[in-house]
């Protein structure tokens, strides 16, 4: 199947954010996301929020998409949208999944928390890449007729 | 940036042999001047401290024991970021749990060697009252204060660190009177780093292992553990074994006697038996081959190591279960995990009560085997012939050196590690589970596999694709990634008009 040509035009960079070893989720995630037709960039564990922005500048990239599942992603997540903005960044797409939390908490906070911090997604553990994928294309095509991006 | 001690890679070149007696005192110094308590390491006191010890607190000789006896012992995993907190989770897991090894996991900076970091660390969490750090930050604390720790149990203990960096842990923790310390050159560079290459990680570990070699030139037995359940995601028997091999090889020529290989449950009855076998007896195969016949090599089976379900009951099963696994499979010990695992770390009440859910299940397995079992004998041979190939190859690559042979393997990715975080790991290797619930391999990568072998694990993967009516393809991997935490709604359907029978979705 040809991938739709909105897709093969986009750039996506992806990551595990922090002190983070979980790579499978990110991975699948990936392969996912090529395999639908995007150019992706993988930076893979353990990567530093500003390796995120500077792979984003060097590549010129559509979205970045963030992954954590060690409980510090709060944390290692905050002032991410000023360092894309710092950078030129402003209009960057960007979603976080994982288990975002320490502990059991509600993911409707969760949820609110991570969009207050400017990302434009936030996704539950288990979330499957299809549905990423769905949502990537109805944000870029807002985006394209003019839009703004989905929860700003 | 190098990962390993400057000093060793500028006076030794990188091979498998014993590190030196007199480089070795000079690595000793230079690492022990790393933090400050490092100068309370005292290895005569350490040794006098541990000749003092009972045999019941010194893990070689309890794990023996449990081997003699055909027993399967019980051990947690457990760490806070106080010295007290620690002693009360260690006394919880002794007394409540009934744990029959103690274990202290070391917090993440701890792991990373951000020491200064967990200075703080400990600071917040008595200013708190409550673990701020993810376990205990054992250098900090230094091999006098956490010595109260071993004094607190009745039972050995030893040290969790995931980290490819164990000297001075290392040092402090056996120093305390730990007799076991889990971690290993190749697996943990795979499972826990991103940069650092393989050579760094096996120098790190052979310093520990030299460590023990000379308690034990100074009458004292020390326990190493290889953590064979590398990223714990879906990982075949045989990449686990080649693994536990290759370390156990290098851990041999430093001279450690006791080498404990662990294998995380791949949930199947026959495969997790058959994987305990061979592992057994391929390790002291390729020991005996390379002229080590008084190592002895138990194995540890490992409750499940990839993601757990978010229901508790569902944990339930998987912790009962794993004990089954482990008693049946004939393994010496079994680690636990708890009904928790899906939210972080447990309380040490969780803790406890799942320790003694696992040993009910190992008293309920009584002496019930899988031995004659043709399914099980057909796959011992099935995982032995997948693994030697691999293994003979690496021992060629390295002109008969293990340790240059694993660097040269992992480049070419003879010896490869499916979903690794490493760089210098090609992961190209891909497991997925079969219709029958075994793990196979489903892409190969670089791995010289037999062709025949391949062939079994294709077509029992082919065999799911059948029954699933999903194409083969590399989505077979990934839905068995999240298959054991899918809730039971999406596991196990009811009866419905079309089909009689509950069916089984992965």
């Amino acid at each position: 199947m040809t991938p739709p040509p909105e897709r093969v035009k986009r750039t996506l960079v992806t990551g595990v954010i922090g002190s983070d070893t979980h790579i499978v989720g990110n991975r699948i995630l990936s392969m996912a996301l090529e395999d639908a037709g995007y150019h992706v960039v993988t930076l893979g564990a353990l990567t530093p929020a500003e390796d995120f922005i500077k792979a984003a500048i060097e590549t010129a990239a559509d979205g970045i998409m963030v992954s954590s599942l060690y409980g510090q992603g709060e944390l290692d997540c905050r002032g991410f949208r000023d360092l894309c903005v710092e950078a030129g960044l402003q209009d960057i797409l960007l979603y976080v999944g994982g288990n975002l939390v320490v502990g059991k908490q509600d993911w409707g906070d969760v949820e609110q928390r991570f969009l207050k911090m400017g990302f434009d997604r936030a996704f539950p553990p288990g979330t499957r890449a299809n549905e990423v994928i769905q949502l990537l294309d109805e944000d870029f095509s807002k985006r394209n007729s003019g839009v703004g991006a989905a929860g700003q | 940036m190098s990962y390993a001690s400057p000093l060793d890679e500028k006076l030794r070149p990188f091979s498998s042999e014993q590190i030196p007696q007199e480089l070795f005192t000079k690595l000793r110094e230079e690492n022990l001047a790393r933090w400050p308590t490092g100068a309370e390491v005292d290895l005569d006191e350490a040794v006098y401290y541990h000749q003092s010890l009972p045999d019941h607190k010194r893990l070689p000789w309890v794990l023996r024991q449990a081997e003699a006896e055909g027993r399967c012992l019980t051990q947690p995993r457990g760490g806070f970021g106080t010295l007290e907190l620690q002693i009360e989770l260690m006394k919880a897991l002794d007394k409540e749990g009934l744990a029959d090894v103690v274990p202290t996991t070391t917090d993440s900076y701890t792991r990373n060697e951000r020491w200064d970091q967990a200075e703080t660390g400990i600071a917040e969490s008595e200013k708190e009252g409550r673990s701020m750090l993810n376990g205990f930050p054992m250098v900090n604390y230094g091999p006098r204060r956490t010595r109260k720790l071993i004094e607190a149990i009745n039972k050995p203990g030893i040290v969790l660190s995931g980290t490819s960096m164990p000297r001075l842990t290392g040092e402090v923790g056996y120093a305390a009177g730990f007799t076991g310390y889990l971690g290993s050159g190749l697996a943990y560079v795979t499972s826990y780093t991103k940069e650092m290459t393989i050579e760094e990680a096996i120098r790190n570990y052979q310093y520990l292992d030299r460590l023990v070699a000379l308690y034990q030139d100074k009458g004292v037995e020390l326990h190493r553990r290889q953590p064979g359940f590398l990223t714990g995601t879906n990982i075949p028997p045989s990449i686990a074994i080649i693994t536990c091999v290759i370390d156990a090889l290098l851990a041999a020529a430093q001279g450690v006697k006791s080498y404990g290989l662990e294998m995380g449950q791949t949930l199947h009855l026959i495969q997790d038996a058959a994987a305990i076998r061979a592992c057994k007896e391929l390790a002291q195969e390729y020991l005996q081959r390379a002229g080590y016949d008084d190592v002895s090599t138990p194995v540890i089976s490992l409750h499940w190591m990839g993601a757990w379900p978010q229901d508790e009951a569902q944990c339930a099963a998987l912790v009962s279960y794993g004990g089954t696994l482990a008693a049946i499979g004939g393994a010496a010990s079994v680690t636990t995990k708890s009904t928790h695992e899906a939210f972080g770390i447990p309380t040490p009440q969780a803790n406890a009560e799942s320790l003694r859910t696992t040993r009910m299940a190992v008293y309920l397995a009584r002496q019930i085997r899988m031995d004659d079992h043709p399914e099980f004998l057909k796959e011992v041979d099935l995982i032995k012939r997948e693994v030697r190939p691999i293994l003979d190859r690496t021992l060629e690559i390295g002109e008969g050196d293990i340790a240059v042979g694993t660097v040269r393997a992992c480049e070419a990715g003879i010896v490869d590690i499916p979903w690794s975080p490493n760089r210098y790991i090609k992961s190209r290797v891909m497991p997925a589970r079969d219709a029958d619930g075994y793990l196979r391999i489903l892409d190969p990568g670089d791995m010289p596999f037999d062709k025949q072998v391949l062939e079994i694990h294709t077509e029992r993967l082919h065999a799911r694709a059948e029954r699933e009516g999903v194409p083969f393809d590399r989505e077979l991997a990934v839905s068995s990634v999240y298959e054991i935490s899918e809730p039971l709604s999406r596991l196990v359907k009811g009866p419905s008009k079309d089909d009689k029978q509950p069916t089984v979705t992965s």
